[in-house]
């Protein structure tokens, strides 16, 4: 974003004042993160109700339930969307950023202009695609009965056949806006030279695309991929606003389960053994995407 | 910090201009075709919105629907204004976004300023730390925030959103702004010192005054994240603290689930301050974005 300054950084002085500035953010961390974290994670072990007080030790019986009942039809609901949900909108968000970056008209504009479903409220992308979707009045129905590729309205957020696909379609709708101005700043860095070069020796535009291109590109496209993983595996407010979960447990994913589990079911211990697992998973993924950012700073 | 993890040495020689007369012509052709598909996946929803918001129920209510409007009315509007209820989440979320601003914009600034201009044992475990509280699943936090929440008496009230969406901002905008603060000069804070400024003077009188564009940019970015929340605002206030998103939620998706036109119109108004605000922003938004990605 900016220069680094061209002197080497000196310390301004005193390193307790340095210190002590990050108080304040760091009460709020221990507060709102770390705090929560160990008090959700030693529920797991617990037999507890959100709407009682008291609870009781039960070891690992909550992970026990949880193992023979929720936990694997809600991790493949969770890979499917995570998958999808990232490959779908990364295709899209990359096929639009290589479009965005030849010398089209307006593409300053269009830009700005794609970037609209990112930047609305994920409540939004949600009615804006529950409309779309609806069963009796719904555009999608609409559209497809008028051209005869269906004969009947079908109602796509309440068959658990459709309903995933739905979901990440909405989620893709937001998602991939993000992946195009990603990929397009990293895009702006290849050089021309380079480019020219390669056509100079009879590259045609695939042949520069795989051999320059995207050579050029691979930092940021892990990093994107990566981030957009990890932000699927935890992605709340879409589906639940779409599907809640349903139609019987077909879009359920770990977010839906433990916040259901917890605020509908008031079962704080299972939701927590949920919420471990889901937390481990999870920090496999974050590890994987540290490691590769440090690596891609480092060379 | 460069926002992208590329070496600028390559980048500094990119402007030539290259004398390449019509080679882009096939090139061209195929990305205005690839624009124009996406272009109707993303701007298709956009236009149904707007359309639905603008038609009378008669028309909106039909199947299969009409593409084209044929009337025009005002009356979701109408509604909305004349929904006591819709109208306190709408304060509810101006006071909550405001705070949370504006309390963000404080944290942010002095870690921010910390990380930027101050070098000690532990600084960049304690960035990693930062960035890494937006990586933990916010259901799962949910579960004991709730219980704290109440055990202090704070649930149903603002101070626990304001908690929450000023936490889960930080990251990206102490980023942002330590970008920002990487770009003044150490001689220029130093100056002061010298003049016999304070620590805390040389904060207040020189850094946030030099800083303020960027600033105001931190601080509408955590208005808008603040706007957009969702399950916090769900989870931890009642009806009467609630914002817009869980409340047009409970609104319009409860047992009526009628009132499409309505909805595609407060889904219109809600989204307003944050395409105001993300039109303003954009340029830093950007940069911000892929530097705090970047680094990890």
């Amino acid at each position: 974003m900016t220069p680094s300054p061209t002197a080497e950084r000196r310390p301004l002085s005193d390193r307790t004042f340095g210190f002590l500035l990050t108080l304040p953010a760091l009460v709020l961390f221990g507060a709102i993160v770390f705090y929560p974290l160990v008090g959700s994670l030693t529920t797991s072990l617990f037999e507890q109700s959100l709407v009682q007080p008291g609870r009781e030790f039960v070891g690992l019986d909550n992970f026990r339930a949880v193992l023979d009942d929720q936990f694997w039809p809600v991790l493949w609901n969770t890979l499917v969307f995570t998958g999808l949900g990232t490959l779908a909108p990364f295709l899209i968000g990359f096929a639009l950023a290589l479009a965005l970056n030849t010398r089209l008209p307006g593409r300053a504009l269009l830009r700005g202009a794609f970037l609209f479903p990112w930047v609305i409220p994920g409540v939004v992308v949600s009615f804006a695609w529950l409309w779309i979707f609806n069963a009796n009045y719904g555009l999608l129905n609409g559209i497809l009965v008028r051209l005869g590729l269906i004969a009947e309205p079908v109602s796509w957020l309440g068959d658990p056949d459709t309903a995933m696909y739905a979901v990440i379609v909405a989620k893709t709708w937001a998602s991939f806006p993000w992946i195009m101005v990603m990929l397009l700043a990293g895009l702006q860095t290849v050089p021309a030279v380079l480019h020219e070069a390669a056509g100079m020796d009879g590259a045609g535009v695939l042949r520069r695309f795989w051999h320059v291109t995207l050579p050029h590109l691979r930092g940021i496209i892990g990093i994107v991929v990566l981030l957009e993983i990890i932000w699927n595996f935890q992605h709340f407010d879409t589906i639940y606003v779409l599907t809640g979960g349903g139609p019987a447990g077909a879009t359920t994913t770990f977010a839906v389960a433990v916040y259901d589990t917890a605020f509908k079911g008031f079962d704080l211990g299972r939701a927590g053994a949920l919420g471990a697992l889901w937390l481990v998973l999870l920090l496999v993924l974050v590890v994987v995407y540290v490691r590769f950012a440090e690596r891609e700073e480092q060379s | 910090m460069t926002a992208t993890v590329h070496a600028p040495a390559q980048t500094a020689t990119a402007p030539a201009p290259a004398p390449a007369p019509r080679r882009r012509k096939p090139g061209n052709l195929g990305a205005a075709a690839t624009v124009a598909v996406i272009g109707v996946f993303a701007f298709g929803p956009v236009y149904w919105l707007l359309v639905t918001a603008f038609t009378p129920n008669d028309d909106v209510f039909r199947f299969p629907p009409r593409l084209w409007p044929e009337h025009f009315t005002l009356e979701h509007f109408a509604n909305l204004a004349d929904n006591a209820v819709l109208g306190r989440y709408l304060v509810n979320s101006l006071i909550v976004s405001t705070l949370t601003a504006v309390l963000t914009v404080l944290v942010s600034a002095y870690t921010a300023y910390s990380f930027s201009k101050f070098r000690y044992r532990g600084r960049r475990s304690l960035m990693s730390l930062i960035l890494a509280s937006q990586m933990f699943p916010q259901a799962l936090l949910l579960i004991t925030l709730y219980l704290v929440f109440s055990a202090y008496g704070l649930l149903n009230s603002y101070l626990a959103l304001i908690l929450s969406f000023t936490t889960f901002t930080l990251p990206l905008c102490v980023w942002m702004l330590k970008g920002f603060f990487d770009t003044i000069p150490n001689e220029l804070l130093e100056a002061a010192k010298v003049d016999g400024a304070g620590q805390g003077a040389v904060i207040h009188r020189i850094l946030l005054p030099v800083s303020l564009p960027g600033l105001v940019a931190t601080g509408l970015f955590a208005f808008i994240r603040g706007w957009n929340d969702f399950i916090f605002a769900l989870t931890l206030a009642g009806p009467a603290k609630q914002t817009l998103p869980p409340g047009l939620v409970n609104t319009y998706l409860g047992e009526f689930q009628a009132a499409w036109p309505d909805l595609m119109a407060a889904s219109l108004v809600v989204s307003l301050p944050v395409v105001i605000g993300f039109v303003v922003l954009q340029r830093y938004l950007v940069a911000g974005l892929t530097s705090g990605a970047v680094k990890g």
